[in-house]
């Protein structure tokens, strides 16, 4: 999952720079994505407790560690495909407004 | 869907690289080539949060930090102690080699009692051949006692789960600590997003070195208006940087005293001192709400938001200034410069009109209107309007507004330059500078002109304010002509509509109805950058005259005049319609009268005329037009304009006073009469 960090700062960083009108969702979902990697380290955790184990670890309770693990892996490798797909609509301060804001201003002061 | 045949597609493998970085202008960076293993050591360093753990761990106590336990560090020690011994059995070895010609002769006893040393040390064991040379044949694990053997599985066992645990632990903390780390990010990114809503948000990578900063940016600065003029002062601050604050929330810094507020004033006003900008004294605000505690995540916005618009129309103004001092130097301008101080310019715009334009930071202003400020911080208009609105009263009263010249000072310019530019934003500079600079010139010729066109058509309109008041049945309608050196105006008269007859003609057509009166007789007053220009004579179509048709104006006569001479001009040209109108009623009712300039004479037998004469003065108080019955037996020459004199010479004089339309009306009546009465009898 370091690939996974790696991909999400820069995605982290592109995202700031451009406005979309779903700008409330993909934050959103970036910020689940956040949530399951820090899921995901703490079942690697779980798992190396369980393989640690000196009882010897269970089967039944790695399977379901390792199966979660999979899992979220899949899903954030899933979300983070379609964030960045739609990331290459970008266009640059398409909707820059510091003229029409400078004009209301203006119009402001005269009321 | 049809089928028709296989389809083939082979998909060739690309080349898949990871980019590093991708630029704001798309060129791409790729990292350069690492090997596998460092590539993987680098990114799980990446996800290792011990920094941050550190720095948590001076506030908490350190309770989780688990001990090594003691055999793995006896396995170190143990560890430790065969490395050095190796390195004596290596040194022996060498020393050997050394002496092994000497040796040659002792042969394998002392090749014996080498191995046999060397088994003793129990490390890497070294199998020495029995040989005349010794060498270092090969190295054996030896074969494994069953005690040693189930020692070495436990150790090794052991240090397996050890190293799990190790890992387990350090996977949990950095998740702990990844998660930390998110919340303080998520804080920060979402404030980004909703400040980068508004405003143009950037990241440079260098800047991402600066201590606070991830390299954000915020830019203030409007480029294409910048790029073509090449204003050099706004550009101090056009470039904000988004730092951490002390919770890792964003903050955005500026210095108070750089945002500058624009003032247009006059010279000689009396409200020179007490004159407000529009005070933006929220920065101030904004600092002391800072320092309160319980200060939430949408107050901080809203305060950036604030602090941003701050700079923002502070970089305006700056620029509108420096357009404004550059173009007044131009020797060819109705403008001079009088006077130049820092961040302050004094023009003088006609003879004794003289103003200035300066930046004021807003520290003077946040003292003055400190009184009647509001609390509300996002309307920032809101606290200082009240102070202007009471110097709106004061400026009534005929002085010059300076208020509505400054703002309309800032749109030209922001509407002709700013906002033009945005439509063009493919052309490349150098093309229209030349242009750009005539329009900006232009600009303030335009609105010097338009300030003193607007000087004197106050003049004007008070003369004929002053008109309308003395005179009843004067209206006076002012005509929008949307170009702000024009004005115009229109003067009526006021008709009874009961004394109107449908049947005459001549101004009927298109006429206005106001409360039972009919407008007639319009009198245009053109106001074109100081010089008067009146129309008037019949009564023109009134959609004419909104159309500006020359052909629909009707007979009209169009002069020239002073601003002295023009009440008096605008009587006689009333008068003269008023003695029009009585001269058409007259014939209505088949009297023939003769009419004059200003007198209307019906003839009696005995070749008597009783006239009706109109007298103006534009001093009288009581009401301009004033009007005397004359009779003349017989002399021609004396009939006009002889009024002054309450006694005539060969004429008698008797004075009527200012008559409204209705008593003109029933007079001439009577005087009709008494002619067909006299010419009946």
């Amino acid at each position: 999952f370091g690939d996974l960090e790696v991909v999400l700062q820069q995605n982290n960083r592109h995202h700031e720079c451009r406005f979309t009108s779903k700008s409330k969702h993909f934050i959103q979902r970036l910020q689940n994505v956040e949530k399951r990697i820090v899921r995901v380290l703490e079942v690697a955790g779980g798992v190396m407790d369980e393989l640690a184990n000196p009882a010897g670890p269970r089967k039944d309770l790695l399977n379901n560690h390792c199966g979660e693990f999979m899992q979220l892996i899949k899903d954030i490798q899933v979300t983070l495909r379609e964030e960045i797909k739609s990331a290459c609509e970008y266009r640059p301060f398409d909707k820059c407004d510091y003229s029409a804001r400078l004009s209301s201003e203006i119009s402001c002061k005269k009321l | 869907m049809a089928d028709e045949g296989d389809m083939e597609i082979s998909l060739d493998k690309l080349p898949i690289k990871r980019l590093e970085i991708i630029e704001e202008s798309g060129a791409e960076r790729f990292s350069s080539e690492v090997e596998y293993e460092k590539k993987t050591v680098n990114l799980i360093r990446r996800i290792d949060f011990a920094w941050a753990l550190e720095r948590d761990a001076k506030k908490q106590k350190k309770t989780k930090e688990a001990s090594a336990p003691s055999t793995w560090q006896g396995l170190i020690e143990n560890l430790q102690l065969a490395n050095q011994e190796l390195s004596v059995i290596v040194d022996l070895i060498k020393l050997e080699e050394a002496r092994k010609a000497e040796l040659l002769k002792a042969g394998p006893p002392l090749g014996t009692r080498l191995v046999g040393k060397l088994a003793e040390e129990g490390g890497g064991l070294v199998v020495v051949e029995a040989n005349d040379a010794v060498t270092v044949a090969h190295m054996n694990r030896p074969k494994p006692l069953p005690n040693e053997a189930l020692s070495d599985l436990a150790v090794s066992a052991a240090t397996k789960l050890q190293s799990f645990r190790h890992l387990s632990k350090y996977f949990k903390q950095s998740a702990k600590s990844l998660e930390h780390q998110i919340a303080r990010e998520a804080r920060f990114y979402g404030a980004l997003i909703r400040l980068q809503q508004n405003w143009k948000v950037k990241w440079h990578r260098l800047a991402a070195n600066a201590p606070g900063s991830d390299g954000f940016l915020i830019d203030l600065s409007n480029n294409a208006a910048l790029e073509q003029l090449a204003v050099s002062r706004a550009a101090r601050f056009s470039v904000v940087r988004v730092d951490h604050d002390s919770s890792g929330m964003l903050a955005v810094n500026l210095p108070e005293s750089s945002c500058r507020n624009f003032r247009f004033r006059f010279l000689d006003a009396q409200s020179g001192d007490g004159a407000e900008g529009f005070g933006k004294h929220t920065v101030e605000e904004s600092s002391k709400e800072a320092k309160k505690d319980s200060v939430n995540d949408d107050d901080l916005i809203r305060e950036t938001h604030t602090i941003l618009c701050n700079a923002h129309r502070a970089m305006f103004y700056e620029q509108v200034f420096d357009l404004i001092s550059q173009e007044s130097f131009n020797p060819s301008l109705g403008v001079s410069v009088t006077g130049i101080r820092e961040n302050y310019l004094e023009l003088s715009i006609k003879p004794g009109v003289s103003a200035f334009i300066s930046l004021t930071p807003y520290n003077e202003e946040g003292q003055v209107t400190d009184s009647s400020d509001t609390q509300d911080v996002d309307e920032s208009s809101k606290g200082s309007s009240l102070v202007e609105s009471e110097q709106n009263m004061k400026l009534l009263s005929g002085q010059p507004n300076y208020l509505v010249y400054e703002i309309y000072l800032q749109q030209l310019f922001h509407d002709k330059i700013f906002a033009k530019v945005k439509d063009h934003p493919t052309k490349p500079g150098r093309v229209q500078p030349n242009q750009q600079q005539n329009d900006a010139v232009g600009l303030v010729n335009h609105f010097c002109l338009s300030l003193a066109h607007r000087i004197f058509s106050s003049k004007v309109i008070m003369e004929l304010e002053n008109l309308v008041t003395k005179i009843t049945y004067l209206q006076l309608i002012s005509q929008p002509t949307w170009h702000s050196r024009t004005s115009s105006w229109v003067l009526s008269v006021k008709v009874p509509e009961a004394l109107l007859n449908s049947k005459s003609q001549g101004w009927r057509s298109e006429e206005v109805h106001i409360k039972d009166n009919k407008l007639l007789f319009q009198t245009r007053v053109v106001v074109k950058d100081e010089c008067i220009s009146i129309e008037g004579g019949g009564a023109p179509n009134v959609m004419g005259l909104f159309k500006v048709n020359p052909e629909a104006m009707g007979s009209k006569n169009r002069f020239n005049c002073d601003l002295v001479d023009l009440p008096m001009v605008l009587l006689l040209q009333i008068a003269s319609q008023i003695i029009c109108w009585l001269h058409e009623e007259a014939l209505m009712v088949g009297i023939k009268t003769k009419r004059d300039f200003l007198s209307l004479s019906l003839e009696l037998e005995q070749g008597e005329t009783l006239s009706l004469v109109a007298h103006v003065d534009s001093e009288d108080e009581l009401g301009c037009i004033s009007w005397w019955l004359t009779m003349d037996d017989g002399c021609t020459d004396e009939r006009k304009l002889q009024a002054n004199l309450p006694d005539g010479e060969s004429s008698s004089r008797r004075f009527l006073g200012h008559l409204s339309l209705e008593a003109l009306y029933s007079t001439l009546m009577d005087l009709v009469s008494l002619c067909t009465n006299g010419v009946k009898s």
